[in-house]
């Protein structure tokens, strides 16, 4: 009989209290109340190493809790949360020797210069003087913040103070990163400046934690998202998966002479939900997805007429936000990408039928 | 590994001292000023007090020097506990929590930097006293024996505003404790001997810490030097020390949320 072969690693996990894990960070049954209120209602998750995981929720959902808790800042009400499967709670020390975070606000000194907040960083980590003013400089030059390194932290805009802050939290060169809601405040430029940033780190197999109230941005960084609401994760999965899962395919016909031909208007078409704009545009929502598309668009055809223009659209992670929490991200704190988008989808002042 | 003890607070402490540079009026100038002021006006204006029967010296300057050099302790602490609670506000403390900063180094290096920015401000004092007359009988050993004394002196006496800042986590809060020095230097004996207060001042005197400094102070420099009072002075001086210090530590780490 074949046995299992069993690593002296794995052995000796249970007394060095390390638990044998390939994730970077799991969350299990995580729950913080603070009095009466409750921040976190149990949430439970895993992120991979290499993976940039998305944690997307309005103001007050529990966003920054769970980054306090994960980050060892704040103990859990209950639950377990491990980083590399060392447990937060119970070992804290060595957990923040392997993180890197941002917290929400830019945690800065304003009367010390951007070269002394790099090198205090470098020095309390353990690093020596002369390896400190190395990571100093480099992080400097690759924050595009050499220029301004001698000037103190109070006259930086809000772009750079941004900068230096996410430069701390790389002065060890973290495996995990938790960057709480990062771009709160950028320029689009500087957004995706440190898009790139993000992208290349966990290209070098570090694990993102991004909290964020911007959809646009956990659908360009993330493959995977959670989205927490009131506490409580309403999903946790791929942003592919979750569209698929509850977004909708949108097609969108405009068709010659400005109206659509009676028989696509009034056929009974099984399965579709069809809106008719007062400007020319059909939409139809197409359940199975993109791979459904031609068929939909083949069932169409024949009815009479000739489709002038077709836009096909794929779910957006909005509407997946939308359809979990019951209410969109705050407007003021949505960005433009979503904005617009949803003006797009609002815009055309539909009415909808779906066939029998 | 993180960095160790030594050198994480002297990290900090240059830190703390750096700020004070830059802040130079608030950090290093305004702890001199009252004082100061207390010691020329207060012994200009007031000098006739010596004529009264039974004051031990003609010198009314001399009489105050030691004990506004006392003063500058209470008068100039505060500053770190404001910019303490501003770090924990800013989200600078968590970041250095993050970065293996030892909570109590922390403290720590905040509360020398107060008792740094105290000591010039003494010696400062104690240039004007000695222009003004007063005589320093007991030499290097009665002056090194003040500054350690003031040393103990300003970290307890800053200790107070550290717990209210951080029982309050009100940068603010500090400003508010601020005039306490006022009453404590009318119960004390910086003004008269105790012999010349009412009775009912001997008695709050006798529970007043700043009257044991004034007293060692006293046989510090202008003498005679013997060790009760200088043993009276470090024994409540430490006891206050370790009493805010112990408030400190569980002020701080509910301030923090690190419960």
């Amino acid at each position: 009989m074949l046995r299992p072969c069993v690593s002296p690693f794995r052995l000796c996990a249970p007394l060095l209290s390390i638990r044998v894990s390939t994730a970077a960070i799991e969350a299990v049954d995580l729950a913080k109340s603070y009095g009466e209120v409750q921040a976190l209602k149990g949430v439970s998750f895993e992120v991979a190493r290499g993976e940039i995981f998305g944690f997307l929720g309005r103001n007050g959902a529990g966003k920054s809790t769970a980054v306090r808790i994960l980050t060892t800042l704040l103990r859990p009400t209950s639950g377990q949360a491990r980083v590399l499967g060392i447990d937060v709670e119970a070992h804290r020390a060595k957990v923040r020797r392997v993180l890197g975070v941002t917290l929400q606000e830019a945690a800065l000194d304003d009367l010390m210069t951007g070269r002394e907040h790099l090198l205090l960083a470098g020095r309390l980590c353990g690093l020596t003087k002369a390896r400190a003013r190395d990571r100093a400089d480099q992080l400097l030059e690759s924050f595009g913040l050499a220029s301004a390194a001698d000037r103190i932290a109070a006259r930086y805009s809000g772009g750079m103070r941004r900068r230096l802050d996410v430069a701390m939290a790389l002065v060890r060169e973290p495996q995990v990163l938790f960057l709480d809601e990062p771009t709160t405040g950028l320029d689009p430029q500087s957004r995706r400046a440190l898009w790139m940033r993000i992208r290349e780190l966990r290209d070098r197999g570090a694990a993102v934690f991004l909290t964020t109230q911007y959809i646009a941005e956990a659908e360009e960084l993330a493959s995977r998202v959670a989205i927490v609401h009131d506490g409580r994760l309403a999903a946790v999965d791929g942003v592919e998966a979750l569209k698929r899962r509850c977004g909708t395919t949108v097609v969108k016909l405009h068709w010659a002479g400005g109206q659509a031909p009676a028989a696509a208007r009034f056929a009974p078409l099984d399965g579709l939900t069809v809106s008719e704009g007062d400007d020319g545009w059909m939409q139809v929502a197409v359940d199975g997805g993109e791979p459904e598309v031609p068929a939909v668009v083949a069932r169409l055809a024949p009815l009479g007429g000739a489709i002038e223009r077709l836009v096909v659209e794929g779910p957006s992670l909005e509407e997946v936000f939308v359809s979990l929490t019951g209410s969109g991200i705050d407007s003021n704190a949505g960005s433009n990408d979503s904005q617009s988008f949803s003006a797009v989808r609002r815009g055309m002042g539909f009415s909808s039928t779906r066939g029998a | 590994m993180a960095a160790p003890a030594g050198t994480q607070i002297r990290l900090l402490l240059v830190r703390n001292l750096r700020e004070g540079v830059r802040n130079p009026i608030l950090a290093y100038a305004l702890p001199v000023v009252i004082p100061l002021a207390m010691l020329i006006l207060v012994a200009k204006t007031l000098s006739r007090v010596t004529d009264l029967p039974g004051f031990p010296t003609d010198n009314f300057a001399e009489w105050m020097t030691p004990a506004v050099i006392m003063l500058t302790a209470m008068t100039g602490v505060g500053y770190a506990a404001t910019s303490l609670v501003l770090d924990i506000q800013s989200g600078f403390v968590d970041r250095l929590r993050l970065l293996d900063a030892s909570p109590a180094w922390l403290l720590l290096s905040r509360l020398l930097f107060d008792v740094a920015r105290v000591l010039p401000a003494g010696v400062a004092l104690l240039g004007v006293g000695v222009l003004l007359g007063t005589e320093v009988n007991e030499g290097l050993v009665g002056i090194a024996g003040l500054f350690a004394l003031l040393t103990l002196w300003a970290a307890a006496y800053g200790g107070l505003y550290f717990v209210i800042a951080l029982a309050t986590r009100n940068a603010q809060s500090p400003l508010a404790l601020a005039p306490l020095f006022l009453p404590l230097q009318f119960l004390s004996t910086q003004f008269v001997p105790r012999s010349l207060l009412p009775r009912w001042v001997q008695v709050a005197s006798a529970w007043n810490p700043f009257t044991y400094m004034i007293d060692a102070a006293r046989a510090l420099i202008t003498g005679p030097l013997t060790l009760a009072p200088v043993a009276r002075a470090v024994g409540v001086a430490l006891a206050m020390l370790m009493i805010t210090q112990l408030l400190c530590r569980l002020a701080f780490a509910r301030a923090v949320g690190d419960r």
